[in-house]
């Protein structure tokens, strides 16, 4: 009998973006299993069905082994492109000619470049910077990220928010299911969650759906979709005039809660210096907010015809008491009341926790929320002042708190946030130093020379979003080309980033030239002419392994960490590293000194480590170098091989930054009023109609179209999207064992209705039954339960695949971001997120005008 | 200290700026040469760059309160200005200085 050689390799996950650590056992070379890496900091060995999956997408038998082109030329959301094999050297130099043919108006090239879990992303990105193209889309979904980005750079200083689990007593979250089926540092937090649960944590789930979260928490509201801005004013309420709970001192020293403002909404500001002023109770003088004899900021009164910041906002809020906020939210007045009482009381305002030592404010509460309160019309302020209900109490970036990832650290370099302009806190801090979405002091408006109109978002951290509404019509906004190369990652666009497909067929269809990576072909590769393979994670080396060491890594006192993805097998003979594909294409371009320059810069490379001009480099001897420059000449390649991963302890200070950060956070927008008036005089200017009604300084609860859509009566229900923990927006679809526990369960290819409302409509348990939209009509599978708000419909997952190399996936589910009507109406002015609560009719009867759109049920 | 091409002094500097990112859109070209005084820092050249391509450029590269824009990266002769100076660097030589927009890193 023959002996089996077994070996295992210390390597990273691939299957989301976290970037766990992972064992792989191999017997014979060939992948057997799946293990979680127990010395690993990010999952302590944890696993979850995405991870353990992994191999079956290795041996996918549709993987995509050569270059491919199209040899039909016609493109569609139904048509096929008739592959054709060709060398790797065609497609390189077709690709490098159509770069060629725009080198002269270099912002003719789109990059679509998420690829999170991996080097391709940042590679993508530089590439399309070196040549000169501004539209680089760096990002995944039309909702997630829009506002969470810059709302914690200038509120929390890094990439995302984590409430603080080893402390926090008191959980709100809102439109989010974080710890337990989503989010940043994922198998890390879902053991941080259930202990902090069986230590008492109390846990409110405030969702539209009572999912995943919900059915952990000890207790489930159901909200009316769209109107979170009006629950948080209404808290803020209750904290801050009905019971007096907030923390002065916080708010005093930490944040502009005391900047003098005038009548016309501006701080009141020192002549000469500009600077802005602050009433000083201790001696009645009013002082720059930075003079070093402020003692006493007051929180009211005010000075120099001024008036506190914190004496607005209460005043504000004030215009949003529960009862008002019932009719609004649908949640019972005496429910809200008690949850803010609850929060407030279990903040423990003025008490103080000593860790290794020092002491810090203990403020055990957090509010958190996510892309749920993101994807509205007015997405900025339906999430503003949910975090504003963690400021006032001084919850933010102290045990217990809302805590800032990434924010701060000392090892392997130190990064740390800076205040800037007004005191108040500007740049962000990033292991990488390169540049974050950022909403303040944000940019002036200009007269749009990109097509995605950036320049008319000017607190907006990306914008890709508006590609396929402008690509419809360009000259509205004075853009008369438009785009003639995109390069993309093999990440499946057209189904995650943008809403109808319709408008993303014609906006890919008016692109004459696309090349992209690929796994398998999905439906954004229908519209490739050039298709290049791309490795599967268990054959990659990556240097960046995902949101887990980059932008979300675990907070608090648990140790940060650093690893290397590196193969497990070797990789097929006819795919080659990304990296040193695209270092092939900026060669035959002529930048690849450009791209060295720029890489140098995001990886943080010096001398004597920094790529060099002239030369080439393979995938391993670039992890070499950066591990080397990184760690120390003993800790390169070999060393991460053989021990996996790296952990870099951190002290309370980087843990803990609220307190020593040397700059104010805002509760007060002063900014968005000067950005608003200059965005009115260029729209202008444009002859544009631009709603500027969210250019405010204090958040106002405005309804999305699909609220008003239901209360007119020409809509049943809004439909809003869920996750699912075992699902990572549409990859992985394709893979049999994630298919095999998406049909064993029933609602995830399914859409949930509650019970009472849909028999209310003769529709029963398992109906299939016709769902319109304004942008879509198609047939869905009904679920019902009663754990979904009456006047919602729950839609999990990115499904509803038709692409031919995706057989598995092919007519399972439905895809929700094909239901959103994709222009202008629908995007929030501020943060460019895409409206994600849509009207729905659900009928058994077909509507008018029913085309079937593609394969599919 | 105004620089512009016709800077006709033979002991002026002539500095070869390159645009990446999403300045060649702006500029509506890849490459300039700009004529400044002996002594100039970075400071003038990029004042020079504003005067020469306007608001447009301006607002995209020099925040409102004067400083650079965070996603704004320049090098001298290869070299970050953030490690030799920042905008007060000298401009020595007849250097090459690159000013480049970097992409947002990554979204959600």
């Amino acid at each position: 009998m023959a002996t089996t050689a077994t070996r295992w390799v210390p390597t990273t996950c691939g299957m989301c973006y976290v970037g766990c650590g992972v064992r792989v056992r191999l017997e014979d070379g060939v992948v057997r299993s799946i293990e979680g890496d127990p010395n690993h900091p990010q999952n302590r060995g944890n696993m979850c069905a995405k991870g353990k999956a992994g191999v079956m997408s290795l041996y996918n038998p549709r993987r995509v082994q050569a270059p491919l082109k199209r040899t039909n030329p016609n493109k569609g959301l139904r048509v096929d492109p008739a592959w054709q094999e060709i060398s790797w050297e065609e497609a390189l130099s077709t690709i490098a000619a159509k770069l060629q043919e725009i080198h002269d108006d270099p912002k003719k090239l789109y990059v679509q470049s998420w690829e999170s879990s991996g080097d391709l992303h940042t590679w993508l990105l530089n590439l399309g910077s070196a040549f000169g193209s501004p539209h680089l889309n760096n990002n995944a979904s039309p909702t997630c990220g829009k506002v969470i980005h810059p709302v914690e750079f200038f509120s929390g200083g890094g990439f995302h928010q984590q409430p603080d689990l080893h402390y926090c007593q008191y959980l709100i979250l809102v439109g989010t299911q974080f710890g337990i089926a989503t989010r940043g540092a994922f198998n890390h937090m879902l053991r941080d969650m259930a202990d902090a649960r069986a230590r008492g944590m109390k846990l409110v789930a405030i969702d539209p759906i009572g999912a995943f979260a919900a059915s952990k928490a000890n207790e489930w509201v159901p909200i009316r979709p769209g109107t979170d801005t009006a629950l948080a004013l209404s808290m803020l309420h209750v904290l801050l005039n009905e019971l007096g709970i907030y923390d002065a001192e916080y708010l005093k020293h930490h944040t502009n809660a005391p900047y003098l403002v005038g009548p016309d909404g501006r701080y009141v500001r020192e002549a000469g210096s500009g600077k802005p002023l602050i009433f000083d109770a201790a001696d009645d003088q009013v002082k720059r907010h930075d003079d070093p004899t402020l003692r006493d900021p007051a929180l009211t009164g005010g000075g120099q015809g001024g008036r506190p910041t914190f004496e607005l906002l209460r005043e504000h809020v004030a215009q949003y008491p529960p009862e008002r906020t019932e009719e609004i939210t649908t949640i019972p007045a005496k429910t809200l009341r008690r949850i803010a009482r609850e929060f407030g009381e279990a903040a423990s305002i003025g008490s103080t926790i000593r860790i290794d030592g020092v002491e810090l404010p203990y403020r055990p509460v957090c509010v958190d929320w996510a892309k749920g309160s993101q994807g509205h019309k007015h997405g900025f302020h339906q999430c503003w002042p949910l975090k504003l209900l963690n400021i006032v109490v001084g919850a933010v970036n102290v045990p217990g708190g809302i805590l800032s990832t990434a924010a701060a650290g000392k090892k392997p370099h130190r990064w740390w946030p800076e205040g800037g302009t007004d005191g108040m806190l500007e740049k962000g801090g990033n292991v990488m130093p390169v540049p974050h979405p950022k909403a303040f002091p944000g940019r002036t408006p200009t007269k749009p020379i990109r097509l995605d109109l950036a320049e008319l978002f000017p607190l907006a951290p990306h914008f890709g979003t508006l590609l396929p509404i402008t690509a419809q019509n360009g000259e509205r906004y004075g853009l008369s080309y438009g785009m003639t190369v995109m390069l993309h990652s093999p990440v499946n666009s057209l189904f995650s980033s943008f809403g109808d497909h319709k408008m993303v067929e014609s906006f890919y269809r008016s692109i004459p030239f696309i090349a992209g990576f690929a796994v398998e072909i999905n439906e954004t590769n229908l519209f490739d002419d050039i298709i290049l393979p791309f490795p599967h994670y268990l054959e990659r080396f990556d240097f960046t392994t995902g949101t887990g060491t980059r932008s979300i890594p675990i907070c608090g006192m648990d140790d940060y960490y650093w690893t290397v993805r590196h193969p497990a097998v070797e990789l097929p003979k006819g795919i080659r590293h990304p990296q040193e594909v695209i270092m092939e294409i900026a060669d035959r371009v002529g930048i690849l000194s450009d791209l060295y320059r720029l890489i140098n810069h995001a990886f943080r490379l010096k001398e004597p480590y920094a790529l060099q001009p002239g030369q080439r480099y393979s995938a391993p001897a670039l992890m070499d170098v950066m591990t080397r420059c990184w760690f120390g000449e003993e800790r390169g390649l070999p060393w991460f091989q053989e021990n996996g991963v790296i952990r870099l302890s951190r002290d309370v200070e980087e843990a803990y930054i609220g307190r020593s950060l040397h700059a104010r956070i805002p509760i007060y927008l002063e900014h968005f009023l000067d950005r608003g008036e200059e965005l009115r005089e260029v729209t202008s200017q444009m002859g544009l109609e631009w709603d500027l009604s969210d250019y405010k300084p204090l958040s106002e609860w405005m309804p999305c179209p699909s609220y008003d859509a239901l209360r007119k009566g020409q809509y049943d229900f809004i439909a809003v999207h869920y996750k699912l923990p075992y699902v990572y927006g549409a990859f992985a679809n394709e893979n049999p064992w994630i298919n095999e526990l998406c049909e064993s369960i029933p609602y995830a290819y399914s859409v949930l209705v509650n019970a009472d409302a849909a028999r209310a409509k003769g529709i029963q348990e398992g109906d299939v039954v016709w769902l319109e939209t304004p942008a879509a009509k198609m047939t869905v599978k009904v679920t019902l339960t009663q754990c979904i708000h009456p006047e919602v419909v729950g839609i999990a997952g990115h499904f509803g695949h038709w692409s031919p190399g995706m057989p598995i996936a092919q007519g399972k589910g439905v895809n929700f971001n094909s239901l959103l009507p994709t222009d202008m109406e629908h995007i929030d002015k501020i943060s460019t997120a895409l409206d994600h609560c849509v009207p729905v009719k659900l009928s058994h009867t077909p509507p008018r005008g029913y085309i079937k759109p593609y394969f599919g049920p | 200290m105004n620089g512009n091409e016709d800077f006709r002094d033979q002991n002026a500097l002539a500095i070869k700026v390159r645009f990446l990112g999403d300045l060649p859109a702006v500029v509506g070209g890849r490459d300039t040469t700009v004529s400044l005084p002996q002594g100039s820092r970075v400071r003038d050249l990029v004042t020079s760059l504003c005067e020469r391509y306007g608001d447009g450029f301006r607002h995209r590269v020099v925040s409102q309160s004067g400083a650079l824009h965070h996603d704004i990266l320049i090098f001298l002769n290869g070299e970050n200005i953030d490690e030799i100076g920042e905008l007060a660097a000298r401009l020595e030589g007849n250097p090459d200085m690159e000013i480049i927009m970097l992409p947002a890193f990554e979204g959600g």
